[in-house]
């Protein structure tokens, strides 16, 4: 059987502000996989993301981006999530007064609904989910991330606590069942606690048809979270990738060893 | 051709369809202002001297006045521009009885005392300057309240009326409450007893206006001790499709600046949208086409005839009613018509389309070919050969037809179509691969069957054109058969749009085609299961003599087959014109606008509301407005409230050129509460200066203000706001929280909050906060699928849902509608 990687990125080059983040960027991601890409400060993991996600600020130079053996690069952000893409923020973005349901509901409906598959009039049908299918849907997810009830009435990221963020931040990808996720530094600010519920969840969700890339700093979530492949990111672009005990290694040696250029024994 | 009633919609409208009867006293003042004028006025509604007098020391103090200047530009209004009154009839109304027969018969076709309207508990309606009728269901009129226009308040209650008029806003408060205490006319004067609750809110509708009319109604209400009530203003509901001409819409996406049809067959620019909530029985009436049926409130005027007195001695033919004497349905006008009043048998006016624009791109070759497009057309670019297509599938046996569309693809785009043969199903498919071609049809015609719809511009052909396009359809979509005597054409489609436009088009072919709608679902065809579209089929017999629709000139009139009434609750749509007639046409049939002065050039409103609420009483006032943004919308909006009394102003200002208002309450004894909730939404070209004022003039008072402001494509939006605690209203307490929300660089917000405080023990509590919808919020929305647009929508309604969870459900939804209209387009 023939492998065919979801989500593929080809010799990515991206810059902001006209200064160069990404310096020719390569790596695949297949369903069902779990990816780790570890780096020091300023490596640019947060920008692969936000690249990713296509997020304005970031220019991208040369290179490619195929999610399903599709060019997402002309995609807006929107159109990328509905077809299959997902990132957990490193920093949620709080939004006052829209509560955390209905926030989710209408994520939820656009990513079964496209605005692009009813002929994008200027009143687009809306079909998706029934309100009660919905609730029920909503009270499942949180039950599995340990969440009150009360949650979903709140509104979106507003005076939610660090290890809240991340937790809405997985629950939005319960309920949106991506087929990549690109996890953003969500290990960042969490306490062991919440680092084991936040990784319960994406290990529940993760299986056959999600792939997820998760991106860290430390090798603390791995602990959690089991990758298939480890991949050390430094100055923009992919430098070593290996197994799971990559991690193990640099954990132990840091990354001047990496940065140094030197031979690494791959088991 | 049956005797034809002389209609000519366009001409007089306000001679035939104002509610006028044979004696008309119509007095139109001038333009300009001047105490001619104003004494004029009031001698016309003859009015007590004191009124007369009290007008023109107004008139003096706002001649004195000068222009505030403190807040937005006021200096481009031109007050001699302006017609200050319209007196729409002779005599005002003053009780039922008192009514003359032929004003009688005026007032019976707007239909108000009708017992069947048992929800709506007060009506006003404002022809022009004045409130014509306004009257109260009985049980209100029992229990004391009085709900009449202003005008009327001061001829039957003079003594109530010079007691509180006035003194609210005296007429030297500011320059344009001394215009409105000058000229005011219309508005609506309410009194509520002692302990009396009104639990259904009482509301104004219907004003129509003339253009560069300026508005200056007054409105005075007085609620007694212990007693409550809630104003306010308002007409189809959700869904109802209204006419742009070319293509029909969804009435609640109508919005100010729109061109739709109206009921002479004119483009007319819409001036303002409305809405507001509505509980109760909505009338559905459904014509002989029933696919036309639409619903409306029951007091929202229809163009009609009315059968009644029409009828012949002839016998009933079958089921239906009793011949009409044709020269007296010619004889008679069309005339508005309250939908509760309609009957079965009574006529509707279906109005046909006059607008014409000649296109020479559009010979009658093109239109020969896209009518057998829209039937048996379609137009693909193919998978494998990445080749433009459009393909004609006909029955091998439709020879002649197939050369004829052959010959036509040739002529048209010089390519020789070729003919693709499947004996095993009988048919011929002629194609070509021209790119031109697909252009041309999918513009004007549309891609997919159930799609299918015709262009502006084709819809716009001169009629003769468009018969060419119509008669190569009814080859393939159509048939035509004998029934009795009579031939009968039938077509039948798969688009609603095209349904409807197909019905226009026969129609200014002088056709009036029904169309019946066959449901579709699921079915069983030979085992398998299908689903099948609903299909729209469109009947017409073009050499019928007698039919029970009648032609007219420029319309036809068709009658209703059915009235029902259904119970609904939610929010009813409405919406003004630009020009005369201030009509649309809803499902084809000619409808009033309600409620809601128009503006054609920039005009002024400028209106004054004085609310006296005594002690234990209360009094909401909710307005959400959506005006033209040509008008100076600069009201003066004050309430007292006595001894634990409370006042709640909910204001929604959408609209306007510029808006200044600042509804305000004075508190004047003990425990008095006052309330305003404010949202100010400017868009381009927009200034909204809203706000609010507490006063506070008696101890252990408590005020609150809530202010959301926003501002888009260089519109400016602001709070200008005072809390006022004057000497010796010790432990008064005030809570301010002003917030503005700038959607882009170009916009602006302003917060002027004023503090007068001279007492030390009161507690006073300001917030006030200004953000910016971030790339970073949009980003994130939009990460999880929600399209830019919506994503900022939701930002906006996140931002003003302190103040919409206070409303009442079917505000807080209708906000968040008419926020989301506002915000359509409005992000890169």
């Amino acid at each position: 059987m023939s492998y065919a990687p979801e989500l593929v990125i080809k010799d990515l080059h991206v810059g902001i502000e006209g200064k160069e983040i990404l310096k020719g960027l390569s790596l695949e991601v297949g369903k069902g996989e779990i990816h780790a890409l570890m780096g020091p400060n300023g490596s640019g993991k947060s920008t692969l993301a936000n690249t990713l996600m296509g997020h304005p600020k970031y220019e991208v130079t040369s290179g490619e981006i195929l999610f399903k053996g599709e060019s997402v690069l002309e995609m807006e952000t929107d159109a990328r999530a509905r077809a299959g893409l997902f990132m957990a923020f490193q920093y949620p973005v709080a939004i006052p007064g829209v509560t955390v349901a209905n926030f989710l509901r209408t994520a939820l409906n656009a990513r079964l609904a496209p605005p692009e598959t009813n002929g994008g009039g200027a009143m687009p049908h809306k079909r998706g989910i029934a309100p009660k299918e919905f609730r029920a849907m909503l009270k499942e997810r949180m039950g599995l991330l340990k969440m009150d009830e009360s949650f979903a009435g709140r509104y979106l990221n507003d005076g939610f606590s660090g290890g809240e963020k991340k937790r809405a931040e997985i629950l939005q990808m319960a309920i949106l069942k991506p087929e990549i996720a690109i996890m953003d530094e969500t290990d960042s600010g969490l306490d062991i606690d919440a680092l084991r519920v936040v990784s319960d969840g994406v290990n529940a969700l993760a299986g056959p048809a999600m792939g997820v890339l998760v991106i860290t700093h430390y090798n603390r979530i791995l602990n959690y979270i089991k990758p298939d492949k480890v991949h050390v990111m430094v100055d923009g672009r992919i430098q070593v990738s290996g197994g799971a005990d990559l991690a193990l290694k640099l954990e132990s040696q840091g990354y001047d060893w990496v940065r140094d250029g030197q031979e690494v024994e791959l088991s | 051709m049956s005797t034809t009633p002389n209609l000519d919609l366009r001409e007089g409208y306000t001679e035939k369809f104002g509610f006028h009867d044979t004696e008309q006293s119509v007095f139109k003042s001038r333009r300009g202002l001047d105490r001619e004028i104003v004494a004029q006025i009031s001698e016309m509604k003859g009015e007590p001297a004191w009124m007369r007098d009290y007008r023109l020391k107004a008139l003096e103090l706002f001649e004195k006045k000068p222009m505030p200047t403190w807040g937005p530009d006021l200096s481009t209004i031109d007050f001699q521009n302006i017609f200050y009154y319209v007196k729409p009839t002779s005599e005002e109304a003053r009780s039922w009885d008192d009514v003359p027969a032929d004003m009688k018969r005026t007032f019976d076709k707007l239909g108000i005392p009708e017992a069947e309207q048992k929800f709506l508990s007060g009506v006003g309606a404002q022809y022009d300057s004045e409130v014509v009728y306004h009257k109260i269901q009985e049980k209100l009129e029992q229990l004391g309240v009085l709900f009449l226009s202003c005008d009327h308040g001061l001829k039957e209650h003079e003594a109530l009326f010079k007691e509180y008029f006035g003194t609210v806003i005296p007429s030297a408060d500011n320059k344009f409450a001394a215009l409105n205490s000058a000229v005011w006319s219309g508005g609506s004067f309410i009194y509520v007893p002692k302990g009396v609750h009104v639990d259904v809110p009482l509301q104004a509708y219907f004003r129509i206006n003339t253009k560069d009319m300026g508005q200056f109604e007054r409105t005075l209400i007085i609620v007694d001790e212990g007693a409550f009530v809630h104003y306010v203003e308002g007409c189809l509901p959700p869904g109802e499709q209204v006419s742009l001409g070319d293509r029909w819409v969804n009435i609640e996406s109508v919005r100010p600046g729109d061109t739709v049809m109206d009921s002479d067959g004119n483009e007319a620019q819409v001036a303002s949208a409305r809405v507001r909530p509505f509980k109760g029985e909505l009338v559905r009436l459904v014509p002989v086409s029933s696919a036309n049926a639409f619903q409306v409130t029951p007091e929202h005027p229809v163009l009609g005839v009315r059968r009644r007195g029409l009828t012949t001695r002839r016998t009933a033919r079958g089921t239906w009613l009793r011949e009409i004497d044709n020269d007296a349905l010619c004889r008679t006008r069309p005339e508005f018509i309250p939908a509760s009043q309609l009957e079965r048998g009574d006529f509707m006016v279906f109005p046909v389309s006059k607008i014409t624009r000649p296109n020479e791109r559009f010979t009658r070759e093109v239109m020969r070919l896209l009518g057998y497009y829209l039937a048996e057309g379609s137009a693909y670019v193919h998978k494998k050969l990445h080749v433009p297509v459009v393909a004609f599938s006909f029955n091998e046996k439709e020879r002649e037809t197939i050369d004829e569309v052959k010959a036509l693809i040739l002529g048209i785009t010089g390519k020789r179509a070729m003919e693709i043969h499947s004996p095993a199903r009988h048919g011929t498919e002629v194609r070509v691969y021209s790119q031109d071609l697909l252009d041309l049809c999918v513009e004007h015609c549309s891609r997919h069957a159930a799609e299918k719809r015709l262009s502006k511009t084709v819809m716009e052909l001169p009629a003769p054109l468009q018969n060419e396009l119509l008669e190569t359809y009814l080859k393939g979509d159509g048939s035509v058969y004998r029934k009795r005597k009579h031939t009968m054409v039938r077509a039948a489609t798969a688009s609603q749009a095209l349904a409807w436009q197909l019905q226009e088009l026969f129609a200014r072919q002088g056709h009036y085609a029904t169309i019946t709608v066959r449901k579709g679902g699921k079915d069983t065809i030979l085992g398998r299961t299908i689903t099948r579209r609903d299909q729209y089929i469109l009947y017409f017999s073009p050499d019928r003599e007698k039919s029970q629709v009648r032609q007219g000139d420029g319309c036809f009139l068709v009658p209703i087959k059915r009235v029902e009434r259904t119970p609904y609750e939610g929010p009813v749509f409405n919406f003004e014109l630009e020009s005369q007639p201030n009509a649309y046409v809803a499902r084809g049939f000619a409808v009033h606008n309600c409620t809601a002065p128009t503006y054609s050039s920039d005009s002024l409103h400028s209106a004054v509301v004085e609310i006296i609420v005594k002690r234990g009483a209360r009094c909401r006032y909710t307005t959400i407005q959506n005006w033209s943004n040509n008008v100076y919308n600069l009201v003066t909006k004050r309430a007292v409230a006595y001894r634990n009394a409370t006042m709640e102003w909910v204001d929604g200002n959408l609209g306007s050129k510029i808006t200044q208002k600042y509804p305000s309450v004075y508190m004047m004894e003990p425990g008095a509460h006052g309330e305003i909730l404010s949202i100010a939404f400017a868009g381009h070209g927009q200034h909204q200066d809203a706000g609010g004022k507490v006063i506070h003039c008696a101890p252990n008072t408590t005020s609150k203000i809530i202010s959301k402001s926003i501002s888009k494509d260089g519109g400016r939006a602001g709070y200008r706001g005072l809390v006022k605690v004057q000497k010796g209203a010790v432990d008064s307490r005030s809570t301010v929280n002003c917030d503005a929300l700038i959607l882009d660089e170009k916009s602006r917000s302003d917060t002027y909050p004023y503090m007068e405080i001279e007492e030390d023990r009161v507690s006073i509590g300001h917030e006030a906060t200004v953000s910016k919808i971030g790339d970073e919020q949009l980003f994130y929305l939009q990460s999880r699928g929600i399209p830019k647009e919506e994503a900022a929508a939701m930002i906006v309604s996140g931002f003003i849902e302190p103040i919409v969870k206070e409303l009442p459900m079917e505000y807080a939804v209708e906000m968040n509608r008419l926020i989301q209209l506002q915000m359509e387009g409005s992000v890169g």
